[in-house]
């Protein structure tokens, strides 16, 4: 009984919105928007889930002494944000502004550059010829490389050409397989889900 | 040469390299790509007063990337005196994008509720551009600054995507991919999108299949953008550091190989 009850309530949602695809009927529509309301009402709580998932998380680090100081900073944050914006607002100008403008977004931005001295250094110790398959790739990957750099534009179109035919042929065809891929298994799941075939995420029961 | 310290000398290499190219007033002209040049092309032939939607959907980590694409489109958009409904499907990309918004739109002398609107964030992306399908005011009743929606002169007869000519989704991950699948395929909304470099590939079937309309991707295309435009900005300035980094990590690639061969063929001449 435990089971039936939101295994009904999935089978009538999913049955319902794969339904209304298809009807442009007032009653239809209703059901639809009213739907896409409830959907937004809950995953603002799982917002509210992980906020209280991070915090405790963080409170028992803190309690067994493990990362102690990034943890107190981290819960600092995730109270101070939250208190900036309710005292000063959010406009241009505001506290809460500035530290999202003067902290945040160059915290963010170094720890996203730092891609970049990986790649350098990933570069010269991991794309090797080691092998036919390897050399392929290595050559594709240098080739678009140049080609996408604009100084070589005006020495030559031929290489963008390439890095074109590149990107479109070879790569787009593997990158459409992926997702024709995705999109038949998610099918199949949603499938399975809605048939009450899937429920592991039931308490794990299958 | 230790590992350690090899990686320590590539590290500080490129940053040499970055930071002094970017110092250099050396300007490289970027040929417009026919993706950028399409993008461009769609909004320049658009009549006075189109509606057209831009939604930021980054997070502060990619505004180097992002931001010069933001600003190129935003000062096309409203030098075209195009209607803009702005809003965020990314927490973080709501402060950033209204921040872009009111600035442009300074420059251009554009009033906010008249010429643009700034909608501000939804949770629950999917939802979110399903039901602006349906009804913009029952996602956003309320703007960013808490005014009814229906009050504002630039809301005025936009009630779904019926009557905005483009979403132009500011993207680094793949919520583009969200707009295209539901907003593109549910309500035949033309989509557009601003990609950061490494994110273009992903976009590549969308584009070829026309579900994508164009891309602007990455800090070449803001400097195409505004080659097109004619306002240089961050995305010209940045493209000398970027063009000497790319050659950086291709002679890597190569030393890496020589090196890679030269051990090998030693290591069978000892055998």
């Amino acid at each position: 009984m435990h089971t039936r009850i939101p295994l009904l309530i999935c089978l009538i949602a999913g049955v319902l919105m794969f339904l209304q695809y298809f009807s442009g009927h007032p009653a239809a529509k209703a059901i639809y928007n009213n739907i896409l309301d409830w959907w937004q009402i809950i995953f603002a709580f799982t917002l509210l889930v992980g906020v209280l998932g991070f915090i405790r998380n963080n409170l028992r680090s803190i309690s067994r002494k493990k990362e102690t100081p990034f943890k107190t900073i981290a819960l600092m944050a995730l109270v101070s944000m939250p208190f900036l914006a309710l005292v000063g607002g959010t406009k241009i100008g505001s506290p809460f502004m500035w530290v999202f403008e003067y902290m945040q977004a160059p915290m963010q931005a170094t720890v996203f550059s730092l891609l970049a001295f990986f790649v350098a250094s990933a570069s010269f110790r991991g794309f090797r010829a080691r092998s036919v398959p390897a050399a392929i790739l290595l050559v594709s990957a240098v080739i678009v490389l140049v080609g996408r750099v604009p100084l070589t534009e005006h020495f030559s179109t031929s290489l963008s050409k390439i890095t074109f035919w590149i990107q479109d042929y070879p790569s787009m065809a593997a990158r459409r397989a992926i997702l024709i891929g995705i999109g038949l298994g998610s099918m199949t799941t949603a499938l399975r889900v809605i048939l009450g075939i899937e429920r592991t995420y039931l308490r794990g029961e299958r | 040469m230790s590992g350690e310290k090899r990686r320590w000398i590539i590290f500080a290499a490129l940053f040499a390299v970055a930071i002094i190219s970017y110092i250099l007033p050396i300007q490289i002209e970027s040929r417009p790509s026919p993706e950028v040049q399409k993008s461009y092309d769609y909004i320049e032939n658009l009549p006075d007063s189109s509606v057209m939607m831009i939604s930021f959907d980054h997070e502060a980590s990619s505004l180097p990337e992002i931001q010069p694409i933001s600003l190129a489109i935003l000062r096309h958009l409203f030098r075209k005196n195009l209607r803009i409904i702005g809003l965020s499907l990314f927490a973080e990309g709501t402060a950033i994008g209204y921040e872009m918004l009111n600035r442009t739109a300074r420059q251009y002398g554009k009033i906010y509720g008249r010429d643009y609107v700034f909608l501000g964030f939804k949770p629950q992306h999917i939802s979110a551009i399903l039901g602006m399908g349906e009804s913009i005011r029952r996602v956003f009743p309320e703007d960013y600054f808490g005014n009814e929606t229906d009050t504002l002169a630039v809301m005025q007869g936009v009630d779904n995507y019926d009557k905005v000519a483009m979403v132009i989704s500011i993207a680094d991950g793949d919520r583009a991919v969200q707009w295209i699948e539901y907003a593109g395929a549910r309500y035949n909304q033309k989509i557009m999108a601003g990609l950061t470099a490494a994110m273009i590939t992903t976009y590549d079937p969308y584009l070829g299949s026309g579900q994508l309309y164009s891309v602007v991707g990455g800090l070449k295309g803001a400097a195409e953008y505004e080659k097109l435009s004619g306002h240089l900005g961050a995305g010209n300035r940045g493209m000398w550091a970027q063009t000497t980094s790319h050659i950086f990590i291709i002679v890597m690639i190569i030393i890496g190989n020589i090196v890679y061969f030269r051990s090998k063929s030693s290591q069978k001449g000892r055998g």
